[in-house]
C-alpha cells in the first residue's frame, strides 16, 4: 500500500505539490493524470524516493520512504524514467542485468538466478532478441521496453511509470499499456503510470489520481474521473465522451 | 583470468625494466648494487604505483561524471599541484626531504576543495560548472606559473621539469608516501566498480536501482583526488595516462567498469612504466621528462584505437 498524507512539495517559492494526501491500494493499476506541470512527476519522484517533500509523508507497506535505504528501496519501487539514457555503451542484457543491483553485494557477480531473471522479463517485454544491441541501435520503443524489463528484472511490488508512451506510435503505445496492464493481472504488481493520452487512461487503467492545479481533484475509478467537468477544471478544454473514437484492436497487432 | 595474465605481464616488465638502464649489471652484481636496490627499484615501483593510480582515477572521473574528456588534468588537481611546486621550487624548499611534494600536496588538495566549493550548488554537483571550473583554474594557474618563470629564469628548468612530470628523483620515501593512499584507494575504487557502472546511467537512475549516490560519489572522489594529489607530489605532472588508459581498455573490452577498472590498475602501471623506462634509457646519460614520452606514445596508440573501433561500427 501507497500511503501519500498531506505532501507539500516546492521548488524555491515554487509550489509544486500542495497539501495532497491519498492511498494506493495493492494491485491496483491506476492512472496519475493532469496538465503539464501540475506536478506529476514531482508525485511520482516523491513516492520514488527520489525528492523529499518538505512536509508531509509517504509510506510504503506502512513504512515511512525516508527510512529505506537506496537497497531496500529499490527492492521495493521500481521507476521508469521518461527520458531513457541513450548515450551508454552498455548492451540491452546488460541494462536489464542492472535491475538485479539491489539484490547484490558489492564485488559479487550476477548469479544463474539472476541471468534467469532478466531472461524471463526480456522475453515479457518481448526485447529478448535486442539482447546485445546498444541504445544507440534501437527505437524509442525498444527502449522503452527495455526500461520496463529492467523495472521487471528489479522483482518490486510496485511499479512507477512517467509517462512511458510519449514519443511512441499508437501501436507501440497499444503495446507497452497491453503489456503493463498484463503484468499488473497475472503479478499482482501495483501499477502507477503518468499518461497524457486520456483515451489510454481510459482504456487500460481501472483506477484515476486527478491531479489540478498542484493538488487532488479526484481519486477513483477512470470513467468518473474523465467527466466533461471534470477535464474542463484540469484541462481548460471542452471534451465530450463518446463511443464513436477509432476501435483498435490492440490484441491484433 | 584476464588480470591474472596481466599482473605476471606487469611483473615481468618490472623485472625487465629495472635491469636495463645507464648502467650494465650481469646477474650477480645487479643484487649487490646500491643502483639496482636505491635508485632503480623505488623508481620502477613508484611509476607502476602512480600510472595505476592516474588510470584508475581516470576511469573513476569518467563514470561519476559522465563525461569522457575528465581525467586529473582536466579537473585541475595536476595544475594545482604544479602551482604548489613552482611557489616551493621558488622558495627554494628543493634542499628540504619531501619539500616540493608536500607543497605540491597540499595545493593540489586546496584547489579541489576550491574547485567543489565553486561547482556545489546545496549538495549537488553539476558536473559541466565542475568541468568548466577545472579548466578554467588550469588556465589560471598555468598563467602563474609562466609569471614565476619569467621573474626567476634561474629557476626555470626546474619548473619545467616538474610540470612536464620525471621519476628521475624517485626515491624509497617516495613509495612509502605514495603506496599507503594508493592502495586504499585502489581498494576502494574497486569495490564500488559496479557503482560506478549504475551512475554511468544517470544519477537518479542509479539511486532508483539502490546505489547512495551522494555517498558513493563524495567518497569516490575523495580518494581518487588523494590518490592524485600523491602521486602528483611525488613525480610532477604527467598528463594523458588518467585519460587514455581508461579508454583504451573500454575500446577493447567494452563499458563494464567491473573490468575496466581493475585492468586499469595493471595496464596504467605497464604504460608508465615502459614510458619512464624509455625516458630515462633512449639517450643516454640525459633524461626525458616522462610526460612528453607518455604523450607521444599514449597518443597515436588512441588516435589508432579509436579508428578502429569506429570502423567496427
Amino acid at each position: 500500500m501507497i500511503d501519500v498524507q498531506h505532501i507539500n512539495c516546492s521548488y524555491g517559492k515554487k509550489v509544486i505539490l500542495g497539501d495532497l494526501s491519498f492511498i494506493i491500494a495493492d494491485g491496483t493499476f491506476t492512472a496519475i493524470l493532469g496538465a503539464n506541470g501540475c506536478g506529476k512527476t514531482t508525485l511520482l519522484r516523491c513516492i520514488a524516493g527520489l525528492l523529499s517533500p518538505q512536509q508531509g509523508t509517504v509510506n510504503i507497506d506502512g513504512k515511512a520512504i525516508g527510512t529505506f535505504n537506496a537497497r531496500q528501496r529499490a527492492q521495493k519501487i521500481a521507476l521508469v524514467q521518461q527520458h531513457p539514457q541513450t548515450d551508454i555503451e552498455f548492451s540491452a542484457f546488460e541494462t536489464v542485468l542492472m535491475g538485479r543491483n539491489p539484490y547484490q553485494r558489492h564485488l559479487q557477480n550476477e548469479s544463474q538466478e539472476d541471468w534467469n531473471i532478466v531472461e524471463q522479463a526480456m522475453k515479457k517485454t518481448n526485447t529478448w532478441h535486442l539482447r546485445l544491441s546498444l541504445p544507440s541501435q534501437m527505437s524509442g520503443g525498444e527502449l522503452q521496453r527495455v526500461m520496463i524489463a529492467r523495472a521487471l528484472a528489479q522483482q518490486t511490488p510496485y511499479l512507477l511509470l512517467d509517462e512511458p508512451t510519449s514519443n511512441l506510435d499508437i501501436a507501440h503505445q497499444f503495446e507497452i499499456m497491453e503489456l503493463l496492464s498484463d503484468i499488473n493481472r497475472k503479478e499482482n504488481k501495483t501499477i502507477l503510470i503518468v499518461v497524457h493520452d486520456l483515451n489510454l487512461a481510459l482504456r487500460y487503467c481501472p483506477e484515476t489520481l486527478l491531479l489540478n492545479d498542484h493538488s487532488l481533484l479526484f481519486q477513483g475509478s477512470t470513467s468518473e474521473a474523465l467527466t466533461p467537468e471534470k477535464i474542463k477544471t484540469a484541462f481548460g478544454v471542452h471534451a465530450e465522451i463518446c463511443d464513436c473514437y477509432l476501435r483498435f484492436d490492440a490484441k491484433s497487432l | 583470468m584476464v588480470s591474472a595474465m596481466l599482473a605476471i605481464l606487469l611483473v615481468a616488465a618490472m623485472l625487465v625494466c629495472s635491469t636495463v638502464g645507464v648502467v650494465h649489471f650481469d646477474r650477480t652484481s645487479l643484487m649487490q648494487s646500491p643502483i639496482f636496490w636505491n635508485l632503480r627499484l623505488p623508481r620502477v615501483v613508484l611509476s607502476v604505483l602512480v600510472g595505476a593510480a592516474l588510470s584508475i582515477c581516470g576511469a573513476t572521473y569518467q563514470s561519476v561524471f559522465r563525461n569522457p574528456l575528465t581525467d586529473p588534468y582536466v579537473l585541475g588537481i595536476s595544475s594545482g599541484a604544479s602551482l604548489g611546486a613552482a611557489i616551493a621550487i621558488v622558495l627554494g624548499l628543493e634542499a628540504y626531504l619531501w619539500g616540493v611534494g608536500s607543497i605540491a600536496l597540499l595545493t593540489a588538495l586546496l584547489t579541489i576543495l576550491l574547485i567543489f566549493k565553486i561547482a556545489a550548488t546545496g549538495n549537488r554537483m553539476h558536473t559541466t560548472t565542475l568541468l568548466l571550473t577545472g579548466v578554467c583554474l588550469t588556465f589560471l594557474i598555468t598563467a602563474i606559473i609562466s609569471l614565476l618563470m619569467a621573474m626567476h629564469q634561474d629557476k626555470m628548468e626546474s619548473i619545467i621539469f616538474w610540470t612536464m612530470g620525471s621519476f628521475a628523483s624517485a626515491s624509497w620515501m617516495d613509495v612509502w608516501i605514495v603506496l599507503p593512499v594508493t592502495l586504499v584507494g585502489l581498494a576502494v575504487v574497486l569495490y564500488h566498480s559496479k557503482d560506478l557502472n549504475l551512475l554511468l546511467t544517470g544519477s537518479e537512475t542509479a539511486q532508483s536501482l539502490g546505489v547512495e549516490v551522494e555517498k558513493v560519489r563524495r567518497r569516490l572522489l575523495l580518494f581518487t583526488t588523494l590518490m592524485v594529489a600523491f602521486s602528483v607530489s611525488a613525480c610532477g605532472v604527467i598528463g594523458f595516462v588518467g585519460l587514455v588508459v581508461p579508454h583504451c581498455i573500454r575500446l577493447v573490452c567494452g563499458a563494464d567498469n567491473r573490468r575496466i577498472i581493475p585492468y586499469s590498475i595493471f595496464v596504467g602501471g605497464i604504460f608508465l612504466l615502459l614510458c619512464d623506462t624509455l625516458a630515462r634509457t633512449i639517450i643516454p646519460p640525459n633524461e626525458l621528462p616522462v610526460g612528453s614520452i607518455t604523450s607521444l606514445l599514449g597518443a597515436p596508440m588512441f588516435i589508432y584505437l579509436l579508428y578502429k573501433s569506429k570502423r567496427k561500427l
